[in-house]
Order: structure tokens, then C-alpha cells, then sequence
């Protein structure tokens, strides 16, 4: 059972290196100045960071000529949730522009659930000539910059009549190098002996992978999945030059379209909108940060 | 890796032909990379050899591209918003890297210190929470704070006696905003690599260099500090790749404005291809941008060898 821990993500800070009973008998912990100091720097920053999203939140709760209001409130006392139906029902279709975000982003994280990790472990565990090589070649892409392809990729969708389609976002969003540099290093990770009695036992290379590798790198998926949603989720550059009009665009853009030519003056509605856009992130933020935390960091520390 | 190769080596010792099993092994390998090499060919390399062959070109949309050889170039050479831009570009990746690498890697050490468990995971989610956010949300809650007169960060400058700064309507400001926001959202990021590093760092050294009288500074010079060398590179890398596509923040926060003075190299380039429909020469910009990525990943690769340490 202990070779289990090979492959699942390390829980980080506070349960990582945790000293032995021996340890802490030996030597007592006090909080030192050095500690209060250091608390209080990271709580001044933690406040810095949370301050922002904490007067989005109550600015979308007042009403919107109290918006502008100094000195600025906090924490909200009025609750006007009419501002939320008002970022809905306004000039831009922002639940349509929700559901195509939502529409991009599925389809996007199913495809590279499906070509991702049939990669990643082709590379990690099949033999077959050529594997490395193509591996390096598929890998220097990451290196390929969206501006770079932008260019060619507008001028292939215009060729298909796909501008302004969300099918422009889907098509090269399927595959990734990402993700099978990320499934491939989870597959490598994973103990040999359990992939080989599965081919001992007469297992086809495709039965090994769907019935054994797979289900057992479970976790690794699921990181991928969250990670993939949310990019294609937060992303601007590729779709605010792909689509072209309010009912394709997706929220990122509908948001700067809110702010822009149409919502100058009511914020409180655009921060209404912009907490509706924020609430995916927050709650795969609440639900599954630490696994997130731990596939990126062990990526870049291991490397 | 290894245990790979040393398993090929027990089953068949390297004799030309493979064997039936192998053969197999090998057709459904190919099957299971065939979608990510299709979507690589369409979608990465075939559009980067396009952009290579339309930067030798002037391509307008409506006549087919023409080629002009490297004048594209050497146009980009004399046009002084391209060169406005860059110098934005470059302030923006300079900033970036020593303002979020020394932030964060301060963080990090902190929070490596002796405390409560609530804490630390107070403190880690909290600064990683704005890298999960769209950069664009961000930049829209920032800019409302920003306004000249009804901004809440000038309020509470004011309360201080300082006069109210206008952050996004001037040239003197307008990049020191667009730092600030980059640096806001991407400190987390880089700091939960740096964190993962230092835990990483036997804790027996540091405490043998306490033991000898070596105090916090000197223990983080000459052992956390070199031992983390990997992350740094890491940091440092993808902080520099990513000021240099900076885009969507620009848009939000100052348009690019006033006239030039924030505009990123993106921007530009976006500018020239999909409103001015001059291809040929976003093109040659795009390429450009590439081959300076290129450059500084590869510069990093060779600096890492010399001074990465490795376990």
C-alpha cells in the first residue's frame, strides 16, 4: 500500500514535514518576535489580496448611485439584489454569454480528458521508435506562444467559416502539450509491478489503460480537468479576436463590453456581473485548491 | 526513465526486427498519441511555419500575400510605435521579474516559519485565490479602484495628505498601474513554488548551521537560498514568458493609453493583424516576439546548468 503514496499529490505546507514525536520531546517551540513579525507581514499582504474582491462583493450589493460613495464600505449593509437580475437583463446577454463560455469550456476539458492521458501514457509506459523524439517535439510547443499561431489559426477558421463560432475555441482547445507533459509525469510515477501483472494476466495495452492505469490516476485527471475548465474558462486573448459578436462572446468579454460603450456609470451592476463570473474559480477554489496547488508545484520542484 | 529501458533490456535483448507483441505495443502507442500529434500539427506547428511564411510576406486579406523577402523586418526596425512598445514590453518583464520573484520568495520564507497550521492555510490560500481568477475580472475590480476621483485607493491616499494620483489617465502612471495588477495576481503563484522548494531543504542542515552559530540570514544565504535554485529558474522563467504576452489587463485598465505609454507589444501586434488587416507585418511582429521568448528560455537553460544545484 505504501507505493500508493508515489502518485497521489503530497499534501503541502502544515502536514508536510511534520517533526517526529522524538523531535518536538527535544525541542520546545516558542513563538519567537520573529514569528509575530512575520504573521503580521503575511496578514497585511493576505489583506491586500482579499481587500479588492471583498469590495466587489459588497459594491454589487448597493444601489447603484450609492456605488461611487467614500469613504468606501467593506463589508455590505444594504443588500440590493436587483443588481444581479439588472447584469443579467442588461444590455448584454450575459446568461448567454455564460452558457458559451460554459459550452467552450466542457467540450474543451472533455477532449483533453480523452487525448490527454491516452498520450501521456502511450509516452510514459508503451514502447514504440520515435517516442522520445515526438515527445521533445510535442513538448517544445509549450514554449509556442498563442501570438505566434493566432495569426495562421484566424485565417484557417475564416477559411472554414468558423469566425465567431465557438467550434474556432473548441477545435485547437482538444489537445494539449500541457496535458500530456502533466498525465505523463502522473503515469511515470505510477509502480511498475501493477501495470506488469496486468499484461502477465493477459491484458491488451488498451485494457491495461482504460481498466487499470487510468481509473488509478484518477486524481491526476481530475486536476487536469479543473485546471483545463478554468483556462479555457478565464481566457481572452483567442477568443476576443475569434468571435466577433455580443451573442457568441464569451463572459470575459461580455464583462468589457459591460464595463465599456454600455455599462459606464453602473457599477455595481458590472461588479454584480463580475461576481457572477468570479464564482466558478471560487468554488473550485474551495472544492479542490490543494490539489491543483499540488500538481503545479510538483511539476516546477521536481522538475 | 531508467526502470523503462532496463525493462525492455530483461524482455529482448536490441535485435532489429520486433516481435509480434511488441509490434503491438508499438500500433496502439501510436494510436494513443495520434489525436495529441494531429492537433499538434494543426494547431501548433502548422500555424507557426504559416506565420514564418507570412512575416516574409504582404498580405492584406484581400489580395493574396506577396513576398517582400525580409522587408517586414526591417520596417519593424523604424517604427517607432513598435519600439514604444517593446520598451513598455521589456519594463513590464523587468518589473515583473524582480518585483514578483523578490515579493513572493519573501513570502515564502515567512510562511515557512513555525505557526499555527490555520494560518499558513489561511495565508497560502489567500495570496493563490486572484491566480485562479481571470486576469480580466481582476483588472476590472482594479480599475474602479483606481479612478482619479471616485477610486478608493486615492481616498485612502488622501487620508495620508497625498494628492490624488491619476493612475490610469497619464502617462507617468499608466505602466506603474499595469505592474501593480501583474504583480497583485501572480506573487501567489510563484510564491507556492517557492514554499514547496523550501520544504524541500533538509531541515537537519539548517539546524547543523544553527548549531554553529549561523543566524536566519546567513542560514538563507548559503543554504535555503541555493538549494531552492531550481524553483528560482522555474519562477524567473515563466514570470519573464508570461510579462511578455501581457494583454488582457492592459485592455482593461488603460486601453494601452494615454497615447502609447502602456501599450504592450500584444497589443500592437493585435492591433496591426485584426484592425489594420496588415498580416504580413503582425506577422513578422508575432515571430519576433517568439524568437525573444526563445532566446530567454534558452539563455536560462544554459545560466541553469552553471548554477542550478541538484540533488
Amino acid at each position: 500500500m505504501s507505493s500508493r503514496t508515489g502518485f497521489q499529490p503530497r499534501p503541502q505546507i502544515g502536514s508536510g514535514r511534520r517533526p517526529s514525536r522524538k523531535d518536538r520531546g527535544t525541542k520546545v517551540r516558542r513563538t519567537t518576535p520573529g514569528q509575530v513579525i512575520a504573521i503580521i507581514l503575511l496578514g497585511l499582504g493576505a489583506i491586500a489580496i482579499v481587500a479588492p474582491f471583498l469590495w466587489m462583493v459588497t459594491t454589487s450589493l448597493r444601489s447603484p448611485g450609492r456605488a461611487y460613495d467614500l469613504p468606501p464600505q467593506w463589508l455590505p449593509t444594504e443588500f440590493r439584489w436587483a443588481n444581479f437580475a439588472d447584469a443579467i437583463n442588461g444590455p448584454v446577454p450575459v446568461l448567454r454569454n455564460m452558457f458559451n463560455s460554459a459550452v467552450i469550456a466542457i467540450s474543451v476539458s472533455i477532449g483533453t480528458l480523452i487525448t490527454a492521458p491516452m498520450a501521456g501514457y502511450a509516452f510514459a509506459r508503451l514502447r514504440f521508435p520515435g517516442r522520445d523524439k515526438i515527445f521533445v517535439l510535442l513538448l517544445a510547443s509549450l514554449m509556442v506562444p498563442a501570438q505566434v499561431t493566432i495569426i495562421p489559426l484566424f485565417l484557417m477558421m475564416s477559411s472554414w467559416n468558423l469566425i465567431d463560432n465557438p467550434l474556432s475555441l473548441i477545435l485547437p482547445g482538444l489537445t494539449g502539450a500541457l496535458g500530456v507533459f502533466l498525465m505523463r509525469q502522473f503515469f511515470l510515477g505510477m509502480p511498475e509491478e501493477i501495470l506488469e501483472a496486468a499484461r502477465l494476466d493477459g491484458a491488451s495495452a488498451w485494457a491495461t489503460y482504460r481498466l487499470v492505469a487510468l481509473p488509478l490516476a484518477r486524481n491526476g485527471v481530475s486536476t487536469l480537468g479543473i485546471i483545463t475548465f478554468l483556462t479555457s474558462w478565464n481566457a481572452y486573448f483567442a477568443p476576443s479576436i475569434f468571435l466577433s459578436s455580443t451573442d457568441t462572446a464569451t463572459l470575459p468579454l461580455a464583462l468589457v463590453l459591460l464595463l465599456g460603450p454600455y455599462g459606464a456609470g453602473n457599477l455595481s451592476v458590472v461588479m454584480a456581473a463580475t461576481v457572477i463570473a468570479i464564482t466558478p474559480a471560487f468554488v473550485v477554489f474551495l472544492l479542490a485548491q490543494r490539489w491543483i496547488i499540488a500538481s503545479l508545484t510538483q511539476s516546477a520542484v521536481k522538475g | 526513465m531508467s526502470k523503462a529501458s532496463t525493462a525492455t533490456a530483461v524482455r529482448r535483448p536490441r535485435t532489429g526486427r520486433l516481435t509480434l507483441a511488441e509490434r503491438r505495443e508499438a500500433m496502439t502507442g501510436y494510436a494513443f498519441i495520434a489525436p495529441s500529434v494531429i492537433g499538434f500539427l494543426l494547431f501548433i506547428l502548422g500555424p507557426v511555419v504559416a506565420a514564418l511564411f507570412l512575416s516574409t510576406t504582404r498580405y492584406t486579406i484581400l489580395r493574396p500575400p506577396r513576398f517582400v523577402g525580409l522587408d517586414n523586418y526591417t520596417r519593424m526596425l523604424s517604427d517607432d510605435r513598435l519600439l514604444q512598445t517593446y520598451g513598455n514590453t521589456f519594463i513590464y518583464v523587468i518589473a515583473a521579474v524582480i518585483l514578483i520573484n523578490a515579493i513572493a520568495l519573501t513570502a515564502a520564507v515567512l510562511i515557512s516559519q513555525n505557526m499555527p497550521t490555520w494560518l499558513t492555510t489561511i495565508f497560502r490560500s489567500a495570496y493563490f485565490f486572484p491566480y485562479l481568477v481571470a486576469l480580466v475580472y481582476v483588472s476590472i475590480i482594479w480599475q474602479a479602484l483606481f479612478q482619479k476621483d471616485t477610486g478608493v485607493l486615492n481616498y485612502y491616499l488622501s487620508q495620508v495628505g497625498v494628492a490624488p494620483i491619476d493612475w490610469l489617465n497619464s502617462p507617468g502612471m499608466s505602466k506603474v498601474t499595469v505592474i501593480i495588477v501583474d504583480t497583485w495576481r501572480n506573487i501567489g503563484f510563484a510564491m507556492l513554488i517557492y514554499v514547496a522548494a523550501i520544504q524541500e531543504v533538509p531541515k537537519e542542515m539548517l539546524e547543523a548551521a544553527e548549531v554553529d552559530g549561523a543566524g536566519p540570514w546567513r542560514r538563507f544565504r548559503s543554504i535555503t537560498f541555493p538549494m531552492i535554485s531550481q524553483a528560482t529558474f522555474f519562477n524567473i522563467t515563466t514570470t519573464v514568458i508570461g510579462a511578455f504576452q501581457i494583454y488582457e489587463s492592459i485592455i482593461v485598465l488603460t486601453r494601452g493609453g494615454p497615447g502609447d505609454s502602456s501599450r504592450s507589444v500584444v497589443m500592437y501586434l493585435a492591433e496591426k493583424a485584426f484592425s489594420d488587416y496588415d498580416m504580413g507585418y503582425a506577422s513578422a511582429i508575432a515571430v519576433s516576439l517568439f524568437v525573444l521568448i526563445l532566446l530567454v528560455t534558452l539563455v536560462q537553460f544554459r545560466v541553469r546548468r552553471t548554477w542550478v544545484h541538484y540533488e
